[in-house]
């Protein structure tokens, strides 16, 4: 174990301007987004069935909370989207460069991608769950360790790929063991 | 009172075997290893084990999940001294001293006074959950729907005021936990709301996988985008916790425990509130202002003290009122419906036993943690090891694992993988998860209550504001909610200040 550095517990330095220019951009448009679900959830309120013909307490209409919410969202919406354009949302802010957004923003779609294959196409269509589990673990665990590889200038080797799959064959084996056979909980 | 006392010497005796302890300290352990990894929160670890412990007897489910719940804060401390991220976001306020001193070669001394905060805070928080909750249901059962309508409401509006720095980001994910919580079929008529004649919809938005989704995956993809590995502080010094310094700083203890508590006992805050609120209240009132953030044991122990007695001050409203204190006692309450405990005025008279049992379950919670944190806190640091994109691809296989169990349906792994994305996104965006949560929990009973009161009063409003309990309620939420508006909160200030400035004088010397 090391000492860190003192730079490895600062921020990254960003221009305070900028970075107030940008998060009045991101809230600016989070103004417009809540806006149109409280419309959205407004309109869908008024026009639910008010149960007439069951003879109903009119005060007990189903869409009277849900209209009540959208009226919130869209007062809250308005005043995150006032408050955002007085600081300058209008404007967009300088800050990340293309590059540095584009690397972090294919790693989530690559995290995304990973966790939704399993979630939606590996489980719950047959595949005993331990496999399912064993497959997606070592696959993540080889893709995300990918661009550390590649950084640190290290080539894939079979040692590295057995490694990986024996965490993935002991995760999937131990969680389906401890769930399904020792608490008995039902697996995907 | 001698009634509660035979009660909770039988809630104590009720656990005093083998197979308790031994679930007991399980789970306690189960809690410190996930709050010893960064981005695992209380409140995913305790929806996965609620999962895990489905098929158990009640009681022992339960006790389980209180102790994670209580080793997960106190497991957070670690990293928080060790590497400087808070390993839950209770831990925080531990950060600046707890790291400063590993720092200046004290990492065993500041684990150490880390426990012993914790032991003593959770201790505190024991005794005011027992002393208060059965009151507090007492007086909860004359409450009716006017009065569960603005509970509701206040844990939403407090809770979205509290946590973060934006209230109306705040106030926006209530509103939006509120209105996910209308989804499905209604309880007066079993209409379907927003379901767009889709089937698994009526059901509704099941609270485990939204939890999960927002706790679990959401964190998952926040740790695997910001992929830099943090390096841990040497461990050179002896860990055992200092009960002399907590004879030392008693004050600072007993204080941080008061805060802690009351802080718990506000909806939807969560224990980072109580932490921070405690540091605030220690570093005002020391005499070593100049060592905080620097290493101060001052700021350490109230920060330790502060969380950790929280954890039952949020038990108590979730007992009480069925209005959980924090995300993680959200999981805690629905663990209790599923396990069929219902938390709420009732319960003393449906389950009178259970209150005290609960009690005896955080007791033996608060006693585990201090075994760990005498004997196995440097094996225990090896998690700090493992690398983040080993360990995520597993917690997202608990996550899955967690959302399905619950009602064996895929259904559920879909929602847990939509929120999970929404939260992520909405969280980077400066929006907290925590009023996203109460929202959810306390829509039904926002709906019911403001219908059922409407009814009541044939169309009229003025029962919700004309009733005692209700006008204490609506004045708070209101008047928190218009401290936001630049004019009302400046001619707050203006009064506060004459009416400081009128005290000041009177005070001696001051004159």
């Amino acid at each position: 174990m090391t000492q860190p550095s003192p730079t490895d517990t600062q921020p990254t330095a960003v221009p305070q301007g900028d970075e107030h220019r940008r998060v009045a951009r991101s809230d600016l448009e989070g103004g417009v987004g809540w806006m149109a679900l409280g419309a959205a959830i407004l309109i869908a309120s008024v026009r639910m069935d008010r149960l007439e013909e069951q003879h109903i307490n009119p005060y007990t209409i189903p869409g009277l909370l849900p209209g009540l919410l959208g009226i919130v969202m869209l007062m809250l919406g308005f005043l995150l989207f006032v408050r955002s354009w007085r600081r300058g949302g209008l404007h967009p802010g300088a800050g990340e460069s293309m590059q540095e957004r584009w690397v972090a923003t294919k790693r989530i779609l690559m995290v995304l991608a990973l966790c939704g294959t399993f979630a939606v196409i590996l489980v719950g269509h047959g595949l005993p769950f331990w496999v399912a589990g064993a497959t997606f673990v070592t696959v993540a665990i080889l893709t995300l360790q990918h661009a550390q590889r590649v950084a640190a200038g290290q080539k894939l080797t079979l040692r590295k790929v057995l490694t990986t799959a024996l965490i993935g064959l002991g995760a999937g084996l131990m969680i389906t063991l401890v769930f399904q056979e020792i608490f008995l909980v039902r697996l995907p | 009172m001698f009634e509660g006392l035979s009660h909770l010497g039988h809630a104590w005796l009720g656990f005093m075997n083998v197979t308790s302890i031994v679930f007991g300290l399980g789970g306690a352990l189960t809690g410190i290893i996930v709050g010893c990894l960064p981005g695992l929160s209380a409140t995913l670890c305790i929806a996965l084990l609620t999962t895990m412990t489905i098929k158990l007897p009640t009681n022992d489910a339960i006790l389980i999940l209180i102790c994670s719940y209580v080793g997960t804060l106190y497991g957070g401390s670690r990293t928080a001294i060790l590497l400087n991220i808070p390993g839950t976001a209770a831990n925080a306020a531990s950060c600046a001293d707890g790291h400063a001193l590993a720092l200046q070669g004290q990492a065993g001394r500041a684990i150490g006074i880390a426990t012993s905060g914790a032991f003593t805070g959770t201790l505190f928080g024991v005794i005011c959950l027992a002393a208060f909750t059965p009151v507090l249901a007492e007086v909860a059962l004359s409450f009716g729907a006017y009065e569960f309508f603005w509970l509701a409401l206040f844990g939403v509006a407090m809770s979205g005021t509290i946590v973060g720095d934006d209230p109306i980001k705040g106030w926006l994910m209530g509103a939006l936990g509120l209105f996910v919580a209308q989804v499905g079929q209604e309880g007066l008529y079993a209409h379907d709301r927003f379901t767009f004649g889709w089937d698994q919809l009526s059901g509704g938005i099941a609270l485990i996988p939204a939890l999960v989704g927002s706790f679990g995956f959401a964190e998952v993809l926040t740790t695997l985008a910001d992929p830099v590995e943090r390096k841990l502080v040497e461990l050179r010094d002896s860990v055992l916790p200092r009960f002399r310094e907590v004879a030392q700083y008693w004050r600072t203890v007993f204080r941080s425990g008061v805060i802690g508590v009351l802080t718990g006992l506000m909806p939807g805050v969560g224990e980072d509130a109580g932490a921070w609120m405690s540091y605030a209240a220690a570093k005002a009132t020391t005499k070593e202002k100049e060592k905080f953030g620097k290493g101060s044991i001052d700021g350490l122990m109230a920060a330790e003290t502060g969380d950790m007695a929280s954890i039952p001050g949020h038990i108590i409203p979730c007992l009480a009122l069925g209005i959980p204190g924090s995300a993680p006692s959200a999981v805690l309450m629905a663990a209790m419906i599923i396990h069929g405990v219902q938390p709420g005025p009732m319960m003393m008279i449906t389950h009178p036993q259970f209150i005290y049992d609960v009690v005896a379950m955080t007791s033996m919670a608060t006693i585990s943690i201090l075994i760990f944190g005498l004997f196995l806190v440097k094996p225990l640091l090896l998690v700090l090891r493992i690398k983040r994109t080993v360990l995520m691809p597993i917690i997202f296989l608990l996550c899955t694992v967690g959302a399905f169990a619950g009602a064996s349906r895929l259904f559920d792994i879909y929602s847990m993988l939509v929120i999970g994305t929404g939260a992520f996104f909405l969280r980077r965006r400066g929006y907290q998860m925590a009023p996203f949560v109460l929202g959810l929990v306390l829509g039904g009973l926002l709906d019911k209550s403001l219908r059922r009161g409407l009814v009541l009063s044939d169309g009229s409003i003025a029962p919700f504001f004309t009733r005692p309990i209700c006008m204490g309620f609506a004045t708070v939420t209101i008047f928190v909610i218009l401290l936001y508006v630049p004019a009302f909160k400046a001619l707050v200030q203006k009064v506060t200040g004459a009416i400081g400035a009128q005290f000041k004088a009177l005070l001696p010397g001051k004159g």
